[in-house]
């Protein structure tokens, strides 16, 4: 009989957080198989074997590391501050995930103390974080939140001992070389420029005019759906580009324009392309894109 | 003696500064939660509409009735503007339809990761991890994503309605999880269908539930604690109903009565900004039992007359309402009108002044979010959560809800485990 493989010894760690991720990962609805091969020495919400208090008396070893929530060097833990606890518990562990777009990039709470508070490997996209010098261990999971399968790909290729190839802010290609755009359902109206005129509609593009950041943002949730059924975009509302380190942008449901055309190219177009391109297409009219996909609803 | 006794898995952590007599029996309780995040100040100076994308980050678990708050709190200025908002049946069955799913989630999740997990402990029992719980809420989230496109974490309703726009296919396919929900309910939790677990109410014979919550009621029978936790019978819905209960003397509430109140904030460092929430200068209780109480729910309020506010009828009041609300959710799918609009456009935000105000039963009580806007940014935002109201912290002669429910238990132990009846949310509290 083959003997079991050691389960993964695994610390869920939280900075300054919402808890967006942990309730995230729950969501997984192959969690029961997941932990067939993975143990929570900590975590914050499910049954583990030690509290905060007992992590924090005596800095556990574990395979991995995963760290949700900003970092900022005097928030606590149990009366630890973070500048002890997570460069602790980082040198004790094989591999490090930074979980959700706070703990890879600063995130949303990074706006209240933009000064002091930050990612743990990067600082917005500065690579200036407390974990800075062992980035080699580091995983980025960006997104708020993360998306459960997104994380239990990267414990599956740990425990496999793959190697996992990454991007410049070390976020997994697999998961983050396809842009958010891809996959989306209102692609071909993208491609003819068709606005969405209005919210709450199948029909149109949401990038010329309600924000919509699918076209730059690196994130596969139109391959990878969100609950297994959908997404931002495909729920009629605009991608918010939180995978980005520039996550939260500003003004998020308008698209900024200059003389009518995006103010911001789509990642990787030229503008001189992209104008003459913009030209050509909008100077089609594919009667079945201007019209309702649906005529009659009831 | 006094003891600091740190409480996770509670949506991050609290301290409780105990009081206690030689015999260990709880005389004070004082709430102490550790960090600040500055939700409020992120949002000053933006746009309006991107409140719809910051408000849900104050908490993961209950983010979806934050949006909602925030939606609602711009189409009150809207309205205050002269520019009324009209939303569809349909807008508004949509929204109803996701609030309900986080509760039922939420619900779920406490029940089982946080009460049969921590009564067990206490009785040197420790359950596995709840993995059929975990799935059935991973599908009530689909449920809601169906609709929101995610869960956690959507912004899916505007001013004007909602951005998807669904068919039937999402319809059925909803109905179907929420059928197996349902079942779930019945089987696991309950133990018997619905109309049993009403009578048992009625009968007050919920001890003898073959469900997990049978068990829950049994693992608080065992500790002695099921009619421990009463609190000052003071109730309040500021949700859609609008009724706060003092002394059984109902009347109707009215938002300009609350005030929040920083002089018992503990403020060590920055560390936390939880402020008590009043009404009318009063703690007042929020939440499931709140709302089956002013909604005068059979059999709930048959609990409350044999059991008062103790732990047993709090307790069940969380289960009941997500019985409530899952019949709830299937008469609204049922009958949306896929035909209507889900969106209509109102005036352009950067032409909109004034104030607003929104609010939500969220799964722990009423949440409010107040805002006030000059050409669409914003100026001062302000947000009051559910567990402000019942985790308040008063002074000795004066306590907050669970610091009520906490005096007079014999120990420290126990009367952490009535603070949780409350369904605790650390981040929601320090916002």
């Amino acid at each position: 009989m083959p003997s079991n493989p050691a389960k993964l010894k695994v610390i869920w760690l939280q900075g300054i957080t919402c808890n967006g991720n942990t309730h995230s990962f729950l969501n997984d609805p192959a969690l029961g198989t997941l932990l067939e091969t993975i143990e929570f020495i900590h975590h914050p919400l499910l049954p583990c074997q030690k509290t905060l208090k007992d992590l924090v008396k005596k800095v556990p070893k574990s395979d991995v590391l995963i760290f949700e929530g900003a970092y900022s060097a005097p928030f606590e833990r149990a009366g630890v501050e973070m500048r002890t606890l997570l460069p602790a518990l980082a040198h004790k562990a094989k591999h490090i995930i930074s979980m959700g777009s706070c703990a890879s990039f600063g995130g949303i709470f990074k706006e209240n103390d933009p000064e002091h508070i930050s990612g743990i490997v990067f600082d917005k996209e500065n690579g200036s974080g407390p974990l800075k010098a062992m980035q080699e261990k580091v995983i980025t999971l960006s997104g708020c939140p993360a998306h459960p399968k997104w994380l239990s790909f990267v414990i599956d290729m740990i425990s496999a001992g793959r190697e996992i190839l990454v991007d410049e802010f070390r976020r997994p290609k697999e998961l983050y070389a396809y842009l958010v755009h891809n996959g989306c359902l209102r692609n071909e109206y993208f491609e003819w420029k068709v606005d969405s005129e209005r919210f709450g509609t199948k029909e149109g593009c949401l990038f010329y005019a309600q924000g919509c950041q699918g076209p730059y943002t690196h994130g596969s949730c139109n391959k990878i759906l969100w609950n297994d059924v959908s997404s931002k975009t495909r729920s009629g509302t605009p991608c918010v580009g939180c995978t980005e380190p520039a996550f939260p942008k500003r003004d998020l449901f308008t698209t900024k324009t200059y003389m009518s055309i995006p103010s911001e190219m789509p990642l990787g177009i030229p503008k001189r392309s992209y104008l003459a391109l913009a030209g050509a297409a909008k100077s089609f009219h594919i009667k079945r894109l201007e019209e309702r996909l649906i005529d009659d609803h009831a | 003696m006094i003891t600091h006794e740190l409480i996770e898995r509670i949506e991050g952590e609290a301290v409780l500064d105990f009081q206690t007599d030689k015999s260990g029996r709880v005389q004070e309780a004082a709430i102490r939660f550790l960090h600040f995040r500055g939700i409020e100040a992120i949002l000053e100076g933006r746009n309006a509409l991107d409140s719809l994308v910051i408000a849900p980050r104050v908490c993961g678990i209950c983010g979806h009735s934050h949006l909602i708050a925030a939606v609602r709190m711009l189409e009150s200025l809207y309205e205050n503007a002269g520019y009324p908002v009209t939303l569809t049946p349909k807008a508004h069955a949509l929204r109803e339809i996701t609030l309900s799913c986080e509760l039922i989630q939420n619900h779920i999740k406490w029940l089982y990761l946080v009460m049969l997990h921590e009564s067990g402990k206490l009785l040197g029992e420790e359950p596995p991890v709840a993995l059929k719980a975990l799935y059935v809420t991973s599908q009530v989230n689909q449920l809601c994503a169906l609709f929101s496109g995610q869960w956690p974490h959507s912004s899916y309703a505007l001013p004007g309605g909602v951005t998807c726009d669904p068919t039937h296919i999402e319809v059925m396919q909803a109905l179907k999880i929420l059928s197996e929900v349902e079942r779930f309910i019945e089987d696991e939790v309950l133990g018997c269908g619905t109309e049993l677990f009403e009578s048992h109410m009625k009968n007050d014979t919920l001890g003898t539930l073959k469900g997990d919550f049978g068990t829950l009621l049994r693992n608080f029978e065992r500790l002695e604690l099921l009619d421990s936790g009463k609190s000052h019978g003071r109730f309040l819905v500021l949700g859609n109903e609008r009724i706060a209960m003092a002394f059984d003397v109902r009347s109707n509430a009215q938002p300009d009565l609350v005030s929040e109140d920083a002089s018992q904030t503990f403020e060590n460092g920055g560390k936390t900004y939880a402020k008590n929430a009043l009404y009318n200068g009063e703690f007042y209780e929020g939440g499931p039992l709140a709302r089956a109480l002013v909604q005068e729910r059979a059999g709930i309020s048959d609990l409350y007359r044999i059991h008062g506010d103790s732990a047993v009828t709090r307790l069940c009041a969380r289960v009941e309402e997500m019985v409530l609300l899952c019949a709830q959710v299937r008469q609204l799918l049922t009958s949306l009108d896929l035909s209507q609009r889900s969106f209509i456009p109102p005036a352009s935000i950067e032409t909109i002044s004034g104030s607003g105000i929104g609010i939500v039963e969220a799964p722990r009580g009423s949440l409010i979010h107040k805002a006030r806007i000059e050409k669409g940014r914003i100026m001062e935002y302000s947000i009051i959560t559910p567990t402000q109201w019942n985790l308040g912290n008063g002074p000795s002669d004066n306590p907050g809800t669970a610091q009520k429910a906490m005096i007079g238990v014999e120990s420290i132990a126990k009367a952490s485990l009535i603070f949780r009846t409350f369904d605790v949310c650390s981040v929601c509290t320090t916002h």
